[in-house]
C-alpha cells in the first residue's frame, strides 16, 4: 500500500499566537502541566513589521535526527512518516532533544533528584506502539485520532486555519494558493520544511 | 450608531469582511479577542490583498498582523478620524453622490474636519502627519473598506461620540451598505448580541422598545398581562418610563458606600443584589464594588463558578452561590456578532445540582407568586384578527422552543419575526448548506441567509446579511437607513433622495417608517375595513404583522427609507467633539478640549466629569497612561478560565506590562513585584512584565484576574476546592473614575497610574 | 571529608528542587534554540551531535571495547605477565588515605564505565527498564566519585608532573614489550600512571560537569552563557560531544590500568588494597624512585 507522506505546516501570516493549538494538544492528550508537546512562540514581540508567531512541535523529519541518536533505538518511523517512539524503551537521556532542530523531545522530572523520565513529544495524534485506542496507550501517549480517521487536534483546533496537517502534496498545495494569493512573498520553502523535511 | 442609522449593530458580518479591500482597526484586537473570527481578515488580506490598518495604543496580536499600524494616544480616536476626513474632504475622496443622497449633516463634520490639520491631530493623538496622510490615503482609495471596532473605542467618557464618529467616516467614504465595507463592531462575548436584543439593559424593554408608556403597553398586551398589574410593581407610574442604574454604578445606589454623588432612586437604596453570570471584576472601581458588597442585605450569585463577588466582599450572612449550569447543559437560541441567530443543542444534563438560568428565575417567580403570569407568553398567540389568545389546548410550554416563538411574535423592531425555533434549528442543522462568503444557503436552504441575520421580517423572509444594502431586494435582506428620528428638521428632508431606492421597491427613493396611518398613502393601496381592524399602530407594535406583510408586497421596509444623520440633535454633542479623558496625561489639551458638565441623576446617580477632570493636574503624580484589555486564554473575569490547568499555564500569574525602557527609569526588572497606585487612592500588587507591544509611557493590564484586593489574598474565601488555579489583582480596583455620557459604560480605556518597586 | 559530602547532598537536593520545575528549554530558550539551529553564523553543534552520535561515536566505543582487549590478549600471549618475587621486602607505596580515595573512586569506575557501555549500546540491550537503572546507576556513582576526585588530585600532585624519566618511559613503552626485567626509568609513578592520572582527575572533573550537565539540564543558564558563549541547547550539545570524547579516552586508559594492575604484572593490584609493593617491582618499574628511597635510606 502507497503511504502518503505525512506533515506539519504553520502558516506565519496566519498564525496568531491564540495558543489554541497548545491548549488542545494538552487537553486532549491530558499532558502534565509543563510538558508542551505543541508549543507557540512569538519571534520580535512587539516590533512593528518583525513579529510573527508560529506553533512548533516534533516536525516527523525525514530521516528524523531523533531517531538517528537515539541509544536505545525506541524511535519508529510509520510509512506515513509519522515519528512515533517507545516510552517503555526509553531511557530519557535527552539526546533526542540535543538532535532536534525543534526543541521537541520533552522530558518530565519524574524521577529522585529531578532524573528525566521517559521523553514525551508530538505523536501526530497517532498514539504509540502498544495496541492501538487500548488504555494503556492512552496513558503513555494520548489520544490516537489518526487510527480513528480523524484530524490531529491542534490542526482541527487552530482558529484560523494557519496549523495545517495531511499528505505532503496537499499541504504543499494549500501552500501555494495562499502564498500566490497573496500577491506578494516568494513561493519558496514552507517555514521549518528546509529543516524538516529536505533529506 | 443607533441615533445615526437605525441600528446599533454590526452591519455587515465577519464572513463579509472576506470582500473588503481596506479594513480598519479602531481599539479592537480580534487577533485575540476573536481569533476564530480574525480568519475571515486574513483570508481578506491573501484574498483581496486588503490592507490592514490597525489603529491601537498596543501595538497587539492583531497589528502584528497590519499592513499600518498607528500608536495612538488613548482617548483620542475622534480626533484621528477627523484628521482623515480633514485630508479625505481636502483632497475631494469623499463619495459626494452617497453623502447628498444619504447622509443629512455632513456639512458640519466638513467644517469641525477643517480644524484638525494633520499638524493638530498629531499633537493630540501621538501619530505623526505622516502616518496619518499614508493611513488615510490607503484607507480611501481602497474601497470598499470596512471600518471594526469593539470596547477600545466604547469605554471613554465619549464612547458615544466615538462610536458615532465611526460611523461619519464611514458614510463620508460611501463604505455603507455595500459587500465589503459597513461598521464591523465585534461582539465580546459569545451571545452577547443576543443579551443586548432582549433588553439586559436599565433603560429599555427587549428589542430595543424603550420604556415608554406606549412600549409597556404593548407588552402587557403581548405577554398577556393587565397593564395596569405591571404599573402596580412601581413605586409609581412615573418609574416605569425611567432609567435604572447600570452594571457600572449600581454600587452607588447602596446605603453606606460613601459617596458625595446624589442618587434618585425613589428615596431608597439598593438592598438586594442577584447576579447571574456576570463578572462584576470587570466594571471599574472595584473598592467601590466591593463596599456596596458588604453593606448590600442580600447577595444570590448565580453562576457555574464561583462568582468573585463572594470571595471581594467581607459579608458573612445572606451570600447566595447557586449552582448554574452552563451553555454545554442546556439549550436555545444564541445570537452571533452579525445578528445571525443559532441553535444551541444541549450536550450533556446538568451536573450535580446545577440548574439553567431560566430555571432559577421560573423557582424565584413562582415563591414571588407571578410564575403563571411569567410563562403566560409563551403559550399565546396571534389570531387572525390581530388578537391575542392563548394556544387553545396548550397547558405548558416546551422549553425553549415556546420562549424563542414567543420572542419572534413580539420583538418587531429588529424583525424577529422570522426567528421561529423550528426555522433557526434548521438553519444549524444544515450549516454545510451556507456559503462561507455571502451566508447564502444553497439546496433546500436557497433563498435564505445563515442564521436568519436580523431583520427577519417574516418567517419567510431570507433574514438581512448587509444592513442599508439598496442594491439588494428587501425580500432577500436589502434596505435604506432606518426612519426613526422625523420626516425632515429645521426644514432639511431626512428621507432618502429619489436616486436611492431599493431594488425591487415600489416607491422611488426615501419613505416614512409605515404606521397604519400612513400606510395606505404611502405604498398606494387602500385597506379593507377587516384590514384596519387588525393593524396595530405601526409596524413595531402590529401584533397581525400585516403591516410588515404588505411592506414585504410592495418591496419596502417597514422602517422606511432614510437619511442616515451625523448631527443627533438630542445629544450632548451634536456632532462628535472631542473632549481629553477625565484623566488626562495631557493637561494643557484637557482645558481645550473639556470634558462634559457633570450629569446629575444619570441613570439615578450624580456623574462627574468636568469636576474630575479639572480638580487637579493628575498627570504629575500618575504620569503613566493605563490600559486594560483581554488576554487570548482568559474571558471577562476569567473565573472559569482559571479553573483549567491549561488555560492558566499560558499566563499563571496577573501582570502588568510595560516597555523595558520605562522599567529602567522606574528601576523596575521584567518579574519584578509592583505596585500600581490610581488617582482614586486604590493600589494593587502586580507582576511587572517586560513588552515592547507597549509605548514607553503606558502599561497595559489584563482584567481577568480575581482573588486579591489591594495586596491582600482573600482566595481563602473561596469555598473548599473551588479556588481557581490562579488568582490576582483585578486591574478594575485601579482604573480610574469616569463614564460615558449617554451610556455611562465605564472609561478603562484610558486612565493614569503611577507604578512603584514593591 | 563530612563537609564535602554534607555540601554534595545539599547542592544535589537544591538542585533537584529548582529543576522540578518547568525547563527554560520548552519556554522562553526555545526560540533561539530553534532559530540557531543550523544556521551559519552558530557552531552547528545540532548537526555535528547528531553526525558523531548517530553515525561514529557508537562504532568507536565498539572499536576500543574490542581492539583494546586484543591487543592485550595478544601482549598477554606473546610478551606475558611480569611477576616479580614475593618473598623479598615490601614498601609501603600508598597510605590508607590515598587508598580509602582510591578504593572510592576505583568503585565508582567499575560501576559507571561498564554502565556507561551498556548506555552506549541501549539498543542491544532492548533500552526499557535495564538501561534505566543503568543510567541512573551512572549517575548515582558519580556522587562518590565527585566527592574524591579533588582529595586524589591533591595527594598525587606533586608526583604527577613530567619528568624526564617520562619521556624515555614512553620511547621504551614502559618496557612492556620486552620480557626482560630491566630497570625502567619511572619515579613514584612512571607516564602511563601519569597520563592515567591527569585524565582520571581533569578528564574526571570534564565528565562530571558535562555530565551533571545533561543531567540537570538547566545550569544557571546566564552563567553558563557569559563563560562559553553557548546558548542552552549548544551547552548540551557540547556536553554531550565532549562527554563521549573524553570518554573514549577514560575508557581506553580505564582499561590498560585495569590491565596493568590484574593482568601485566602479577599481583600488581595487591599495592593499592595492602599498601606496599614487591621491593623487586619497585626496583624494576620504579628505578628512579628506588633510587631516591635508597638514598633515603628508606629501603
Amino acid at each position: 500500500m502507497d503511504y502518503a507522506r505525512m506533515k506539519f505546516y504553520c502558516d506565519e501570516h496566519r498564525c496568531i499566537e491564540c495558543d489554541g493549538c497548545s491548549v488542545a494538544c494538552a487537553e486532549a492528550h491530558e499532558l502534565p502541566v509543563g510538558i508542551s508537546r505543541r508549543k507557540v512562540v512569538t519571534i520580535n514581540e512587539g516590533i512593528e513589521g518583525k513579529e510573527f508567531s508560529t506553533s512548533i512541535a516534533c516536525m516527523h523529519c525525514t530521516d528524523a535526527p531523533c531517531e538517528q541518536v537515539c541509544p536505545v533505538d525506541c524511535f519508529y518511523i510509520r510509512e506515513d512518516g509519522i515519528v512515533l517512539h517507545d516510552k517503555d524503551k526509553c531511557i530519557g537521556c535527552g539526546y533526542c532533544l540535543y538532535a532536534c532542530p525543534f526543541g521537541a523531545p520533552q522530558f518530565p522530572r519524574d524521577g529522585a533528584f529531578g532524573a528525566k523520565g521517559a521523553m514525551d513529544k508530538c505523536t501526530m495524534c497517532a498514539g504509540g506502539p502498544l495496541e492501538t485506542n487500548s488504555k494503556h496507550e492512552r496513558e503513555l501517549y494520548g489520544q490516537n485520532r489518526i487510527a480513528e480517521g480523524k484530524v490531529p487536534v491542534c490542526a482541527a483546533m487552530c482558529s484560523t486555519k494557519a496549523l495545517l496537517v495531511g499528505d505532503a502534496e496537499s499541504i504543499a498545495n494549500i501552500y501555494r494558493t495562499r502564498v500566490s494569493a497573496r500577491g506578494h512573498g516568494t513561493v519558496g520553502v514552507p517555514y521549518g520544511w528546509d529543516k524538516a523535511y529536505t533529506k | 450608531m443607533a441615533n445615526t442609522w437605525g441600528y446599533g449593530a454590526m452591519t455587515n458580518s465577519m464572513n463579509d469582511i472576506q470582500n473588503s479591500k481596506a479594513i480598519i482597526i479602531f481599539g479592537a484586537n480580534p487577533a485575540v479577542n476573536h481569533p476564530v473570527g480574525f480568519q475571515h481578515l486574513l483570508k481578506a488580506k491573501e484574498r483581496n490583498n486588503a490592507q490592514l490598518i490597525v489603529i491601537d495604543p498596543r501595538f497587539t496580536k492583531t497589528a502584528a498582523k497590519a499592513d499600518y499600524y498607528a500608536q495612538i494616544r488613548p482617548g483620542t480616536d475622534i480626533p484621528f478620524m477627523y484628521g482623515m476626513l480633514n485630508i479625505i474632504f481636502k483632497n475631494g475622496w469623499e463619495d459626494k453622490e452617497f453623502i447628498d443622497a444619504r447622509v443629512y449633516g455632513m456639512e458640519d463634520i466638513r467644517a469641525e474636519a477643517a480644524k484638525w490639520t494633520p499638524e493638530v491631530v498629531a499633537d493630540v493623538t501621538g501619530v505623526s502627519v505622516e502616518k496619518l496622510i499614508q493611513i488615510t490615503t490607503v484607507y480611501a482609495k481602497n474601497r470598499p473598506g470596512t471600518l471594526i471596532w469593539a470596547m477600545g473605542l466604547t469605554q471613554h467618557t465619549i464612547g458615544t461620540s466615538n462610536t458615532r464618529m465611526a460611523p461619519i467616516l464611514q458614510l463620508a467614504l460611501g463604505n455603507m451598505g455595500k459587500a465589503g465595507g459597513g461598521t464591523n463592531i465585534l461582539r465580546g462575548h459569545d451571545n452577547v448580541q443576543g443579551a443586548t436584543d432582549m433588553g439586559c439593559l436599565s433603560d429599555s424593554l427587549p428589542g430595543y422598545y424603550g420604556l415608554a408608556e406606549g412600549s409597556w403597553k404593548y407588552f402587557a398586551k403581548s405577554w398577556g398581562v393587565d397593564f395596569e398589574y405591571l404599573e402596580k410593581q412601581f413605586k409609581d407610574k412615573s418609574w416605569m418610563s425611567k432609567n435604572g442604574f447600570t452594571l457600572a454604578r449600581w454600587w452607588a445606589g447602596v446605603e453606606g458606600v460613601k459617596n458625595d454623588e446624589a442618587i434618585d432612586n425613589a428615596g431608597t437604596h439598593l438592598k438586594a443584589l442577584v447576579v447571574l453570570g456576570n463578572g462584576i471584576t470587570s466594571i471599574a472601581q472595584q473598592a467601590k464594588v466591593k463596599e456596596a458588597l458588604d453593606h448590600l442585605d442580600l447577595i444570590v450569585l448565580a453562576d457555574p463558578f464561583v462568582n468573585e463577588a463572594a470571595v471581594l466582599t467581607d459579608k458573612k450572612d445572606n451570600v447566595f452561590l447557586l449552582p448554574a449550569a452552563t451553555q454545554f447543559e442546556t439549550s436555545g437560541l444564541v445570537v452571533a456578532t452579525n445578528r445571525s441567530a443559532q441553535w444551541r443543542y444541549k450536550v450533556v444534563e446538568p451536573l450535580y445540582e446545577s440548574k439553567p438560568d431560566q430555571e432559577i428565575m421560573f423557582e424565584l417567580a413562582k415563591r414571588l407568586g407571578f410564575y403563571d403570569l411569567y410563562v403566560k407568553g409563551m403559550m399565546m398567540e396571534e389570531t387572525k384578527d390581530g388578537k391575542l389568545q392563548m394556544i387553545p389546548g396548550k397547558t405548558t410550554f416546551i422549553w425553549p422552543e415556546d420562549a424563542c416563538n414567543e420572542i419572534a411574535r413580539i420583538v418587531k423592531t429588529i424583525g424577529l419575526t422570522g426567528w421561529t425555533a423550528e426555522r433557526v434549528k434548521k438553519h444549524t442543522d444544515n450549516w454545510h448548506m451556507f456559503d462561507e462568503l455571502t451566508l447564502e444557503g444553497t439546496g433546500p436552504m436557497k433563498g435564505e441567509y445563515y442564521g436568519l441575520p436580523w431583520p427577519c421580517w417574516t418567517k419567510t423572509h431570507s433574514g438581512s446579511p448587509n444592513l442599508y444594502d439598496t442594491s439588494k431586494p428587501v425580500s432577500m435582506g436589502g434596505m435604506g437607513f432606518r426612519n426613526n428620528f422625523g420626516l425632515e428638521k429645521d426644514g432639511v428632508n431626512l428621507l432618502a433622495e429619489k436616486s436611492v431606492t431599493v431594488i425591487g421597491s415600489k416607491i422611488q427613493g426615501g419613505h416614512a417608517e409605515i404606521t397604519k396611518d400612513n400606510i395606505e398613502k404611502v405604498l398606494g393601496i387602500t385597506l379593507s375595513e377587516e384590514e384596519k381592524a387588525m393593524m396595530g399602530a405601526n409596524w413595531k407594535v402590529d401584533n397581525s404583522n400585516l403591516i410588515v406583510q404588505k411592506c414585504m408586497e410592495a418591496g419596502i421596509a417597514p422602517y422606511g427609507n432614510a437619511k442616515a444623520r451625523a448631527i443627533v440633535w438630542n445629544f450632548p454633542d451634536k456632532i462628535p467633539m472631542h473632549r481629553e479623558p477625565l484623566h488626562s496625561p495631557r493637561p494643557d489639551l484637557a482645558t481645550k478640549y473639556p470634558a462634559y458638565a457633570d450629569k446629575a441623576n444619570h441613570f439615578r446617580v450624580m456623574t462627574k466629569y468636568i469636576s474630575v477632570q479639572s480638580a487637579k493636574d493628575y498627570s504629575k503624580e500618575f504620569p503613566v497612561n493605563l490600559v486594560t484589555g483581554r488576554l487570548v486564554n482568559l474571558n471577562g473575569a476569567g473565573v472559569e478560565n482559571r479553573a483549567s490547568k491549561y488555560l492558566t499555564a499560558l499566563t499563571p500569574e496577573m501582570f502588568i506590562s510595560f516597555n523595558p525602557d520605562l522599567g529602567a527609569s522606574l528601576g523596575v526588572k521584567n518579574g519584578d513585584m509592583v505596585w500600581v497606585h490610581s488617582p482614586e487612592g486604590t493600589k494593587i500588587k502586580v507582576k511587572a512584565k517586560y513588552s515592547h507591544s507597549v509605548a514607553p509611557n503606558m502599561a497595559f493590564m489584563p482584567f481577568h484576574f480575581a482573588g486579591h484586593f489591594q495586596g491582600e489574598d482573600r482566595t481563602a474565601n473561596f469555598p473548599a476546592g473551588t479556588k481557581p488555579y490562579a488568582n490576582g489583582e483585578s486591574a478594575n480596583t485601579v482604573t480610574n473614575y469616569g463614564y460615558d455620557i449617554i451610556t455611562q459604560i465605564p472609561e478603562t480605556k484610558g486612565g493614569l497610574c503611577r507604578i512603584e518597586k514593591a | 571529608m563530612k563537609k564535602i559530602v554534607y555540601f554534595f547532598i545539599a547542592t544535589l537536593a537544591l538542585a533537584s528542587v529548582a529543576y522540578a520545575a518547568e525547563s527554560q528549554i520548552w519556554g522562553e530558550m526555545r526560540i533561539p534554540n530553534i532559530l540557531g539551529y543550523g544556521q551559519e553564523q552558530s557552531l552547528k553543534l545540532g548537526e555535528f551531535f547528531t553526525l558523531w552520535q548517530g553515525h561514529y561515536i557508537t562504532t568507536i566505543f565498539l572499536g576500543i571495547l574490542i581492539l583494546i582487549p586484543t591487543v592485550f590478549g595478544i601482549h598477554y600471549l606473546i610478551i606475558g605477565p611480569k611477576t616479580f618475587s614475593h618473598e623479598g621486602k615490601k614498601i609501603l607505596a600508598f597510605s590508607l588515605y590515598s587508598r580509602i580515595v582510591h578504593q572510592i573512586a576505583a568503585i565508582s569506575f567499575i560501576v559507571i564505565v561498564p554502565t556507561g557501555f551498556i548506555m552506549v549500546f541501549g539498543s542491544f540491550f532492548g533500552g526499557g527498564e535495564f538501561v534505566r537503572i543503568c543510567k541512573d546507576l551512572h549517575g548515582v556513582f558519580t556522587i562518590p566519585f565527585a566527592i574524591v576526585v579533588i582529595p586524589m588530585f591533591l595527594m598525587w600532585v606533586k608526583d604527577m608532573f613530567i619528568h624526564l624519566d617520562d619521556i624515555k618511559w614512553l620511547i621504551i613503552v614502559g618496557g612492556y614489550l620486552s620480557k626482560v626485567k630491566n630497570p625502567v626509568p619511572a619515579g613514584r609513578f612512571n607516564a602511563g600512571q601519569k597520563t592515567w592520572y591527569w585524565l582520571a582527575t581533569l578528564g574526571g572533573i570534564v565528565m562530571i560537569a558535562t555530565g551533571a550537565t545533561m543531567f540537570f539540564m538547566d545550569f544557571d543558564i546566564a552563567m553558563v552563557k557569559n563563560i562559553t558563549g553557548l546558548s542552552q541547547i549548544d551547552t548540551l550539545r557540547a556536553a554531550a560531544i565532549l562527554h563521549n570524547l573524553v570518554g573514549f579516552a577514560v575508557v581506553i586508559l580505564f582499561f590498560v590500568h585495569i590491565y596493568m594492575a590484574v593482568f601485566a604484572i602479577k599481583g600488581a593490584v595487591q599495592s593499592i588494597i595492602t599498601g606496599y609493593m614487591e621491593e623487586e617491582e619497585v626496583k624494576i618499574l620504579h628505578s628512579s624512585w628506588y633510587r631516591k628511597l635508597k638514598k633515603q635510606g628508606k629501603v
